[in-house]
């Protein structure tokens, strides 16, 4: 009988480990292979804290958590500025330097003996010595983790994180930080682990860095990856099968040493067994907003706004010996739509780039509202009203379409982690009015219809429209449409315009970037002319269209 | 100062060790961009069959040859069996790491299970010990740095000289590019895997030799590799080779001033600073 609440204790402590890491691979597509190494942290802090300072229950889980969640944020330094196979790497080796100061720093650690006789929690002077008696708080922690991994999953916040894992730059355009979002997931996925740490140690009275490897990382990698990535429910079965499955093996007659070859062969090939047949995983990510909380009402967003003009003075860029542009005045008038015309390479979205400090000038500088806006990162200029989209669309491919749009808004308090668990009520409320203001975006663009499709599933001219939703819902300004109208059929364009001379109409600073001169001649009022990186002229399109010199360069 | 020197030639020995796996790594891993970390593991195999040749009577020579061989093979089936089938239906490069991780723990466990978890010694391997003033260096240590020269001219004759050489150039530069050229990609990267794969057999055979083969050595052959190419700048082979030194010497030298339990752990402390101050790689020759 002390078997069975054996598997279930070993189940709730590895639900634990497999939510907290979905939250950093599945929700913020974050691939740091380190997972045993925060559950190894609070275990060995939970085993020196109650041995050696005599702390007891629970002071030693909460110091094991901060002191992880400090070693969590270590790892998310270099993902700052790498992702993909570079993290992977990067995380192995803090793995690796985990157990070397588990098996080394003798003192504190025990080296290779490990920690023996750490004490078991007494609650109430009643001492939780075997597993029937460990299982209800095994169970309680297990799920208040879960439900701190879910409210984090379903606000506002988890939100950017799978936006985040779509795409990063996307994420930037819409004013988030990404910095913050990636140090927050980090720590917390780490303090979670810990958490599982912890309870460990207690229950088995004895740590060993044996116990952290990368095969443990793998094992839980299986669960979260059976269970599927981006929900959280899908972990808690994973948990299960993967813990209580390889019990069954413990029928056959082996040795235990090949009994746990075998049950680690078995998790490698369940691994690729999943990702060939079924790569979502048993319960596949759902979007988890929920559009009959639609409030009803549906706010004015094409209402006036008081945009002033965007301006670039001596903009230049060099990569290397290169000049990409050099020597550009830019002015963008408010109220008005301006082109951005030139041959390929001309180097307009390199001037948008510097416009939106998504690249540094190497002179020159950049004013809005008499405020220069040199130094500051791409998510401060967007929270200053300057918005720009990208020629490849950079949709959150996976999320809703209303996702799309209110990942986008300014201003959530659900975007802080403080607000969702000590605020939920004005997170809540927030949440209803950002859905109907999503909604009517999505009405002015003329896409209210698809609001709860997938982004992926839109036909490319709807993809248009939802980066044209996306972008307005910033609340920027100015918006700098990076060919926004390219590749769309006559008819479409003929829809799209009013969209855009509304926006423009609504007092907005508009900017497109077009290379159909049918198109500027018909939207713009005035256009830029650039190329090799320099400007030859800014007036109206039908001036510019009729300057035989332009003309020549533009079909050289 | 004689223990400097020999610290030196110890570092230029585990360098030229480091430089092979990151070589072997890098051919891989340039061309297909697959994270290949069965690599470890499935050179451990072959690194086996060669013990298990040698251990039937097998001559050394023969039964070296057939490890190696046996390691083009299996790189081979490898890619043919796991990576190219994921490829083929569009998975992500993330869903091919994964089923990567999944081989290395199958074939991990699978070693350890067949052959037991001890350490597998040849029954008479090469023992000769030179002398260089005061610096000793073992045969096989030797033979690890002959390893590193002659495969990196082969490899460089290769891939400068031949036609299929230039195609992996080619596809380590740009993989769409080279498909609209013509290449075929998928070919090429049959070739990769098994030079690659009989490379790092090589360098796992050298670790036979030297200090015998176990069952969970596959994690440094990987890991080293895989270190190697990212300090030395990914995309280039010379990078991967000077990456591979760079560790050995930094691994070696660090024992003048550091105990030597934390040997293991100055690379990855190398590692980490390199990717938190110059991600693109201490080497980095290609933009």
């Amino acid at each position: 009988m002390d078997y069975l609440f054996h598997i279930l204790v070993s189940v709730a402590l590895f639900s634990i480990l497999a939510t907290s890491f979905n939250l950093l691979i599945g929700y913020s597509g974050l691939f740091a292979l380190s997972h045993a190494a925060f559950f190894g942290v609070g275990a060995y802090a939970t085993a020196i804290l109650t041995t050696q300072l005599g702390l007891v229950f629970p002071i030693p889980l909460l110091i094991g958590m901060i002191i992880t969640a400090l070693v969590g944020m270590a790892i998310a330094l270099p993902a700052l500025r790498i992702g993909g196979d570079y993290l992977v790497i990067v995380s192995l080796a803090l793995q690796m330097i985990v157990a070397a100061i588990m098996l080394n720093w003798t003192a504190l650690t025990g080296g290779t003996d490990g920690i023996r006789g750490i004490p078991r929690v007494v609650i109430a002077g009643w001492e939780l010595n075997n597993a029937p008696r460990f299982l209800p708080l095994a169970v309680f922690c297990a799920a208040f983790c879960f439900w701190i991994s879910w409210k984090i999953g379903n606000s506002p916040f988890g939100r950017a994180l799978k936006a985040m894992r779509e795409n990063e730059s996307a994420v930037l355009s819409v004013g988030k930080n990404v910095v913050a979002m990636k140090l927050s997931v980090f720590a917390l996925a780490a303090a979670l682990a810990s958490v599982a740490g912890s309870l460990y140690a207690h229950y088995v009275t004895f740590v060993s860095a044996e116990g952290f490897t990368l095969d443990l990382t793998v094992y839980v990698l299986a669960m979260v990856i059976l269970g599927g990535t981006g929900n959280l429910w899908g972990s808690l079965l994973g948990a299960a099968i993967l813990t209580i499955l390889p019990e069954l093996l413990k029928f056959l007659a082996l040795s235990p040493d090949v009994a746990d070859k075998i049950r680690q062969m078995l998790y490698g090939i369940i691994l690729i067994l999943i990702l060939r047949i079924r790569p979502q995983g048993l319960i596949p990510e759902t979007s988890n907003l929920n559009l009959t909380r639609d409030p009803g009402y549906r706010p004015d967003v094409g209402a006036l706004v008081h945009a002033s003009r965007l301006e670039g003075t001596g903009l230049e860029k060099r990569f290397g010996g290169i000049v990409a542009v050099s020597g550009v005045d830019i002015s963008i008038e408010p109220g008005r739509i301006t082109g951005l015309i030139g041959p390929n390479g001309a180097g307009k979205t390199t001037a948008f780039n510097l416009l939106t400090g998504f690249l540094k000038p190497s002179a020159g500088e950049v004013r809005y509202r008499d405020r220069p806006l040199t130094g500051l990162k791409p998510h401060e200029i967007v929270r200053l009203g300057i918005a720009r989209s990208f020629q490849d669309l950079r949709l959150f491919t996976r999320l809703s379409v209303i996702e799309n749009v209110m990942v986008a808004m300014p201003r959530q308090s659900g975007d802080s982690l403080f607000q969702v668990f000590f605020n939920p009520w004005k997170v809540r409320r927030e949440e209803r009015e950002h859905l109907a203001k999503a909604l009517a975006i999505l009405s002015f663009v003329q896409l209210e219809h698809r609001a709860s499709d997938i982004a992926s599933d839109l036909s490319y001219a709807e993809e248009k429209l939802l980066v044209v939703a996306r972008l307005m819902a910033t609340e920027a300004e100015v918006l700098l449409f990076d060919e926004p109208l390219s590749g769309l059929s006559p008819d479409t364009l003929e829809q799209v315009f009013p969209i855009f001379r509304k926006l423009a109409g609504s007092g907005r600073t508009i900017a497109i970037i077009e290379h159909n001169l049918d198109v500027i001649r018909s939207l713009c009022d005035s256009a830029i002319f650039l190329d090799e990186g320099k400007k030859f002229a800014h007036d109206r399109p039908e001036v510019l269209m009729n300057d035989p010199a332009l003309a020549t360069r533009y079909f050289k | 100062m004689d223990l400097l020197a020999q610290l030196l030639v110890n570092g230029l020995v585990n360098g030229s060790h480091y430089a092979l796996l990151g070589l072997s790594f890098g051919l891989i891993f340039g061309p297909t961009r697959i994270t290949h970390f069965a690599h470890g593991p499935l050179a451990t195999l072959a690194a086996y069959v060669g013990w298990w040749a040698a251990q039937r009577g097998v001559p050394l020579e023969l039964a070296l040859l057939a490890g190696i061989g046996s390691g083009a093979l299996i790189g081979i089936l490898c890619y043919q069996y796991l990576y190219e089938p994921f490829e083929r239906s569009g998975s992500p490069a993330l869903v091919i790491l994964i089923g990567s991780l999944g081989l290395y723990i199958v074939v991990e466990n699978f070693i350890g299970a067949v052959f037991g978890t001890d350490t597998k010694v040849l029954p008479n391997p090469p023992s000769q010990v030179f002398l260089i003033g005061p610096v000793v260096i073992t045969q096989v240590q030797a033979m690890q740095v002959f390893a590193l020269i002659s495969s990196a001219i082969a490899l460089g004759l290769f891939l400068g000289k031949t036609r299929f050489g230039r195609a992996v150039l080619a596809m380590n530069d740009n993989i769409e590019m080279a498909r609209v050229v013509g290449i075929d990609t998928d070919r090429i990267a049959l070739l990769v895997f098994a030079l690659g794969s009989a490379i790092a057999a090589c360098a796992a055979l050298l670790i036979l030799m030297r200090d015998g083969a176990s069952s969970h050595m596959g994690f440094n052959l990987v890991f080293m590799g895989f270190v190697a190419v990212v300090v030395g700048g990914i995309g280039s082979l010379r990078g991967a080779i000077a990456g591979g030194y760079a560790l050995g010497l930094v691994e070696s030298l660090g024992m003048w001033k550091i105990p030597s339990e934390w040997q293991s752990s100055i690379a990855f402390v190398v590692l980490f600073l390199v990717l938190l101050f110059r991600p693109q790689g201490l080497f980095a020759g290609r933009q």
